[in-house]
């Protein structure tokens, strides 16, 4: 519990690292429209992707230096001395992300696309979808980012994008059955079920990664 | 392994890039005993320290520590935040900076005016006690320390000495390495060359 204060404590304190991301998901989200010459039924059919494609490279950003910093002050070694695991310090690491910036993008979208569509029922789907699919995209970047940890976060992006296509198919798939009116609740447990894998073994993968950077 | 033994390596070697660091190093560290590991640059102290503390992997031989032997360790970085003011780097390092016992320690070492200050803008000497006052406040049972003396003045070098001895009197075992001699009662690994 100790831990996880500590890690909220540290990401809390600096300010660019999760308030900038947001400010970015916001400029995307309210300077697409003000770009495009749409009509707002057009607009309302593209919104959801743009709403995806934001929240990704928002989580892309603020995701970038998640393991750097604590790598270069020797943190992660501090902690892997002392616990003789890195596990839960990724797995917390990761949380406190999606705390301070998954949730806080989700009810921004939400927010907006309930704005967009002039339907409160547009909850029901972007809310669910991003929580989720936020929390999926902070553990596949942390993933690319330890591999690429001190060789430039470029190479990590790249290394993840593949693994986002099928959750960014399974959220397309999200809004083309609510649009004809078909239930998605099956799809929003698929993405939940990747989602209970995905909080379980990347933690584990990325903590081997690091020890192996550590070496 | 018996129990006033802490930690027995066992024929341990070490190479980077087929450059053989050393090989066939054995040693045991006892209860409130001291091993300075001392050595030319480049010569694989910081190395074997890492190895002890299972950061890198031996090449070759056994590293076994007594069981529940908990370590504190302060190598070359100063596991310190630079955007946190020195009272946030204490309590991310789970200290309490309000306690009677660490204001004195941050008397001692004239970081006590300093408690707001960012630590991005504290000296690297005044970053080094900063990082020192975790090892100070430790409970653990060994204390490893990669160059604990680079960058202090010669007051904090005293304030560091008479600590570590404080510490082997406790029964608390100290790994250390460092240039600038500390005057402690100690055994002594010399690494250099091939030669060990």
């Amino acid at each position: 519990m100790k831990l996880i204060f500590v890690e909220f404590f540290k990401l809390k304190m600096k300010l660019r690292a999760w308030l900038g991301p947001i400010l970015i998901f916001l400029l995307i989200i309210i300077s697409f429209p003000l770009t495009v010459e749409l009509s707002s039924e057009a607009l309302n059919d593209v919104f959801y992707s743009i709403l995806w494609i934001a929240s990704l490279l928002t989580i892309m950003v603020s995701v970038e230096s998640i393991f750097l910093e604590d790598y270069e002050d020797g943190y992660l070694e501090y902690f892997y001395v002392a616990n003789n695991s890195l596990f839960s310090l990724i797995f917390t690491k990761i949380l406190i992300y999606w705390i301070l910036i998954g949730i806080p993008i989700s009810c921004l979208g939400t927010f907006f696309s309930i704005n967009m569509s002039d339907d409160i029922s547009s909850l029901n789907i972007a809310l669910p979808s991003l929580l989720i699919s936020t929390y999926i995209f902070i553990n596949l970047f942390a993933l690319g980012n330890s591999l690429s940890l001190n060789k430039g976060s470029a190479l990590g992006a790249l290394i993840t994008i593949p693994l986002l296509f099928p959750i960014l198919i399974l959220l397309g798939k999200i809004v083309l059955n609510a649009n004809f009116g078909f239930e998605i609740s099956n799809l929003l447990l698929l993405m939940l079920g990747v989602l209970l894998l995905i909080i379980v073994f990347i933690p584990f993968i990325i903590s081997f990664i690091i020890k192996t950077h550590l070496e | 392994m018996s129990n006033s033994i802490l930690l027995k390596v066992d024929n341990i070697g070490f190479s980077i890039n087929q450059n053989r660091l050393f090989h066939n190093l054995s040693f045991n560290l006892k209860k409130g005993k001291a091993l300075h590991i001392k050595g030319n640059n480049g010569s694989g102290k910081s190395s074997l320290i890492r190895i002890l503390l299972g950061i890198t992997p031996a090449g070759k031989g056994s590293i076994l520590w007594n069981k529940n032997t908990d370590i504190c360790f302060l190598g070359h970085k100063n596991v310190l935040k630079n955007y946190l003011t020195l009272s946030d780097n204490l309590y991310i390092h789970g200290i309490d900076s309000n306690e009677s016992k660490t204001k004195d320690i941050l008397a001692d070492l004239g970081l006590i005016k300093r408690l707001d200050t960012i630590v991005g803008n504290l000296s690297y000497g005044q970053q080094k006690k900063l990082a020192l006052i975790r090892i100070f406040l430790n409970q653990a049972k060994v204390i490893i320390l990669d160059e604990p003396c680079v960058g202090l003045d010669d007051s904090t070098r005293i304030l560091t000495t008479k600590f570590l001895s404080s510490e082997l009197k406790k029964n608390k075992s100290i790994i250390y390495t460092s240039h600038i001699p500390i005057d402690i009662d100690s055994e002594t690994i010399t690494l250099g060359g091939n030669q060990v």
